[in-house]
């Protein structure tokens, strides 16, 4: 078992109002290694609050997280995280923003240069590696971020959002190149999500959380080999479409204060 | 009238550099936009002065000034004064700027300390450095201490809060990322609290020397050893106006050379390379 959490429960106080919030309680699962685990659910369910605790950047204050036998304290390299807003180094070119991760771990110069030279052909960024930010486009930010995080060698890499700022075409094709990335280089990776469709995509398993507090309310196991699935097979694919609206099902179960009236995510 | 012309600004006219490519007809375009403005102010200061309505001993005219110019460089009194203003101006700014960017990165970076601070910091800030100098003047006596003391006093405030704005303007997501990269608390501050508030850092030292230069000539008044300020408070004694405008134009003028040659592009240069937005000053 590569990650075990156990009846993670995660209290936070509010800064504002001052009010203690149960974001999740008694969550526990178990991820494989090399598995792409999905978590959904709906918004304010604390599915980030889950990532964010593995991550080592929010405490528990029930339970606990192991990683490879060892409990999280605090966030460390071997869980390297991809944010929304891409949360790059505006400063530093591509190349450096790939390598930065192993510039803080001490990995001599050659090293370094054979893996980010290796990253940025894997992720298609040669061209632009010497490039600032500022110059590329949402879709080639994010690409940076996953290099970045991939460049590491983590455990696993954590994903938060990772694709609800890019435009929707450039969405399907960082998704598609996700999937071809997990063939060739074979990580592990949770992907924090409101879109039930991508949960689905890229997972080999979904997990479903409640709201208030944050359970699990199931896992689903998602039965096409992660090799084999394409956006343009996943919508003719009866197996996949029955199961996505099963899962949006339940996620729409979770939210009470909306009038289901058009039932489309 | 381009006698005059020259004398308001001959630091601009002989160190005008090639800095990088940009210049050539670019830099001509923006040394003549610079300085047109000038153009219609100096030619008021002519015709009010030669309308005769004051004697030329109270309102000379700039051709006064020059002559009044010349003669201050020739006896050696500008060029040691100017010195001696520029280097207390620089020992000040120096302070203040390492001064202000450890605090501001400390007070940045500790929600708790910054909170503790902030009101100790804004009721300082509020205390004009002229009220000091009566304190300045028996604590450090009339010399070089009290007038370094109002220009590290002056300079430190915009130089902290700017940093203090710039460290705390980097998204926590930055700072989180770096952190399950494997960032240590050192590598955090020198890889992301450092360039992260650099564009601030920079506005903060535009506008603290500006402002330290203000108040370093208030100083140079009361202290009375020597100095621009010095120069033109002590111009008052024998009604010398032609060297008090002298010393008006340099004040201006030197600020304006500094400012574009040296701080604007420092700015531009971080912020433009690495597309980030940010407060300009004046």
């Amino acid at each position: 078992m590569l990650i075990s959490v156990d009846d993670l429960g995660v209290i936070y106080r509010d800064l504002h109002s001052g009010d203690a919030i149960q974001a999740l309680a008694g969550v526990s699962l178990d991820v494989q290694e090399q598995e792409f685990l999905s978590v959904v659910g709906p918004s304010g369910c604390g599915k980030s609050t889950l990532l964010r605790a593995i991550a080592g950047l929010v405490r528990p204050t029930r339970g606990r997280i192991l990683v490879k036998g060892a409990e999280v304290v605090g966030p460390g390299a071997n869980r390297g995280m991809v944010f929304q807003d891409y949360a790059l180094l505006p400063w530093k070119t591509v190349r450096q923003n790939i390598e930065v991760g192993l510039r803080f771990r001490r990995t001599p110069a050659p090293e370094r240069t054979r893996r980010v030279g290796r990253i940025l052909e894997v992720v298609g960024l040669r061209a632009f590696a010497e490039k600032y930010p500022h110059q590329l486009s949402g879709g080639m930010k994010q690409r940076v971020a996953v290099a970045r995080v991939l460049a590491n060698e983590p455990e696993v890499m954590l994903m938060d959002e990772p694709f609800a700022a890019v435009d929707a075409q450039t969405r399907l094709t960082l998704q598609e190149e996700l999937l071809r990335l997990g063939n060739v280089l074979a990580f592990t990776m949770i992907l924090v999500t409101h879109s039930v469709e991508e949960a689905v995509f890229l997972g080999d398993r979904v997990v479903v959380l409640t709201r208030n507090p944050g359970r699990i309310l199931r896992i689903v196991e998602v039965p096409v080999p992660r090799c084999e699935r394409t956006w343009q097979r996943f919508t003719s694919d009866a197996t996949l479409t029955q199961l996505r609206d099963e899962v949006l099902a339940m996620v729409r179960s979770q939210v009470d204060d909306i009038p289901a009236d058009d039932g489309s995510a | 009238m381009s006698q005059a012309r020259s004398a308001s600004f001959p630091p601009y006219g002989s160190s005008d550099p090639p800095v990088g490519a940009g210049w050539g007809r670019a830099g001509l375009r923006r040394v003549v936009r610079t300085l047109g403005p000038f153009v219609p102010l100096l030619l008021l200061w002519q015709i009010s002065a030669a309308s005769g309505r004051w004697s030329a001993d109270l309102f000379p005219p700039p051709s006064a000034a020059l002559a009044a110019f010349w003669d201050l460089i020739r006896k050696g009194i500008l060029p040691t004064y100017l010195y001696n203003s520029l280097v207390r101006l620089l020992t000040g700014v120096a302070f203040s700027v390492v001064l202000g960017v450890v605090l501001g990165v400390a007070l940045g970076i500790n929600r708790r300390l910054g909170e503790a601070l902030e009101p100790t910091t804004a009721f300082f800030q509020s205390i004009a450095e002229i009220a000091w100098i009566p304190l300045a003047l028996i604590w450090f006596g009339f010399g070089f201490q009290t007038m370094i003391f109002l220009v590290i006093y002056t300079a430190f405030f915009p130089i902290f809060f700017n940093t203090l704005i710039g460290v705390r303007s980097i998204p926590p997501s930055i700072t989180e990322a770096m952190l399950t990269l494997g960032a240590r608390r050192h590598h955090l501050i020198r890889e992301v609290v450092l360039p992260g508030a650099l564009p601030g850092i920079i506005t903060g030292v535009r506008l603290g020397a500006g402002y330290g230069w203000r108040a370093l000539i208030a100083g140079e008044m009361i202290v009375g050893v020597d100095g621009l300020g010095f120069l033109l408070f002590s111009s008052r004694s024998f009604n010398q106006t032609d060297r008090i405008l002298v010393c008006l134009v340099l004040l201006g003028a030197l600020w304006l050379v500094t400012d574009r040659l040296i701080l604007k592009p420092c700015e531009e240069a971080t912020i433009e390379r690495w597309g980030l937005v940010t407060t300009q000053g004046p």
